[in-house]
């Protein structure tokens, strides 16, 4: 009997090694091959300093937290988040973040990682909106940003590929189209002033283009550990401080108008490979 | 200082006056999901604007049709959100004619008729000194060039009581070289030295700031003047930044 375990043990790893995370490629390979492709563009060079520690991001210890609350049972049901569907099954993380925000049957809504997270956690942990589980939406020390950490982390080096097959994943498409073009504000500014010419700078800052998708997906590749902040932010973040550089008023978080601007701008990295985690200025 | 010029204001109560009921009642849906309470605190009392959301059909709609949805009608915004002008935040999404000629998609240019359009909205909203365009003190003008403080609300507004809202020069334009300024517009580094200062360069200068319209039509640049950010002293101080030979900007 002992002898057939032994036996056994190179199968059970050779299965661990293609079933695990081999889906995943190291985001510091995925940048390099994005930067080799691009003839080193300057939004993806900009700082050295950073490439240099992606693969000491803290964004890893915030995945690993992220792990355990995905698997160790919560909330008032007592269930892990195993179960949850991200789109391509229950538990299925592997390349999920890559085809989100789309299309739920059993929300009728279109969703993005993080509104997706949140319904897991209410219908299958049984959290609801005033529980700091859910309520935190922001920092690395939020539960919310641990689980999009690790989730995201699954679809590193995975082509974006949003799914557009249900019109209402078009519709949100479309809308995030038109407002990412739609100036106002006491500066006028849209998305557009600053994410369609190629090496602009504010400030010292380049700026990534969205008509350069091997660019733009490191634009859109969050979670990412940004260094002037010292925290992981997600793209629901990122929506609401661009915004807010924008003179606009507050966003709310995982709102339709959120969601059609990340439908839209997942939508322009297509098949590019998800850079997660980033690490960002 | 904070008066809004030009036809924005009256734009935005005009529709806030048509839009009012659509915003209001979907504020409170989101807001337990908000990233920092905004200062209008509003009761947890509104999961009904849940179900108003669900009647719409967001695929029956044009893009152009389902953005103004999203933004005015989805509670997706606070739009009631104070401003620093003393308006709200639909009147910071609610588009005047520029922006709206403007908005352009794509591989989309401006058309002859809506450039003239923009062209002559930009110099009706132009408003000269009285005493004539003069120069101001271009050290204060250099704080404000490369001040982006100001009007700045969402999750964090900028406190104009603490500070003087800035003229965010810098972010695009390089200006001296004793810092990094942004390449979105020109640089403006040598501006005075190169250019002189006539009376038709320092007007020509005073209008760029105040509408760029008029003489660029849908140019990124914010119209600095006609919406308020910046007062006649304050353009007057910026203008002296760029055209004073002691000026760093002309070293």
């Amino acid at each position: 009997m002992f002898k057939k375990a032994l036996r056994a043990l190179p199968i059970a790893l050779a299965v661990a090694a293609t079933a695990g995370p081999s889906m995943a490629e190291a985001p510091e390979d995925v940048l390099d091959a994005l930067i080799k492709k691009t003839n080193n563009s300057p939004y993806l060079t900009q700082s050295p300093q950073n490439i240099m520690m992606m693969p000491d991001n803290p964004a890893w210890l915030v995945a690993e937290a992220g792990e355990i609350l995905f698997k160790t049972p919560r909330g008032p049901k007592n269930a892990s988040l195993e179960k949850c569907d991200f789109g391509k099954g229950p538990g299925v993380l592997e390349g999920a973040h890559a085809e989100l925000p789309r299309y739920f049957a059993d929300t009728g809504k279109v969703m993005d990682l993080d509104t997706r997270l949140v319904h897991c956690m209410k219908t299958l942990q049984g959290f609801t909106n005033d529980d700091p589980a859910i309520k935190k939406k922001h920092g690395s020390d939020s539960d919310i940003m641990k689980l999009q950490t690790y989730i995201g982390s699954k679809s590193s080096g995975v082509p974006w590929n949003p799914p557009m097959n249900h019109p209402l994943e078009k519709a949100m498409r479309d809308a995030g189209e038109v407002m990412f073009y739609r100036r106002s504000g006491t500066m006028d500014f849209s998305c557009a002033t600053c994410h369609t010419q190629d090496g602009k700078r504010i400030r010292a800052s380049v700026l990534p283009n969205v008509y350069v998708p091997e660019e733009w997906t490191k634009a859109i590749s969050w979670p990412a550990h940004r260094t002037s902040h010292e925290h992981v932010r997600s793209s629901q973040h990122r929506v609401l401080e661009c915004l807010w550089q924008m003179r606009y008023p507050n966003i709310k978080n995982g709102s339709d108008a959120s969601i059609a601007l990340i439908s839209f701008w997942t939508d322009a990295a297509r098949g590019q490979p998800a850079v997660v985690p980033d690490l960002k200025r | 200082m904070f008066k809004k010029t030009s036809t924005a204001a009256a734009v935005a109560a005009a529709t806030s006056l048509l839009l009012i009921t659509g915003g209001c009642s979907a504020t409170n849906a989101g807001k337990t999901e908000a990233a920092k309470p905004a200062p209008a605190a509003a009761a947890p009392a509104a999961a009904a604007a849940a179900p108003k959301a669900k009647s719409v059909d967001y695929t029956a709609m044009s893009p152009k049709a389902l953005a103004e949805y999203l933004i005015f009608e989805s509670g997706s915004y606070e739009l009631d959100q104070p401003t620093q002008e003393g308006t709200t935040g639909r009147a910071r999404l609610t588009q005047d004619e520029i922006q709206k000629a403007c908005s352009l998609m794509k591989g989309e240019e401006v058309s002859d008729k809506a450039r003239e359009k923009v062209m002559a909205l930009a110099a009706a909203s132009i408003k000269y000194p009285e005493g004539g365009i003069k120069l101001g003190d271009w050290k204060k003008g250099r704080e404000l060039a490369w001040s982006g403080f100001g009007y700045r609300t969402a999750h964090n507004p900028d406190d104009h009581s603490s500070r003087e809202a800035g003229g965010n020069c810098y972010n695009c334009h390089q200006l001296a070289t004793d810092r990094t300024g942004g390449d979105i517009g020109p640089s403006l580094t040598g501006y005075g030295k190169n250019r002189g200062s006539s009376p038709d360069m320092l007007k020509y200068t005073y209008e760029v700031i105040y509408n760029p319209h008029v003489y660029f039509a849908c140019t990124n640049m914010p119209r600095m003047g006609a919406t308020g950010v910046l007062n006649q002293q304050q353009i007057a101080d910026i203008m002296a930044y760029l055209f004073d030979p002691a000026s760093p900007v002309n070293k």
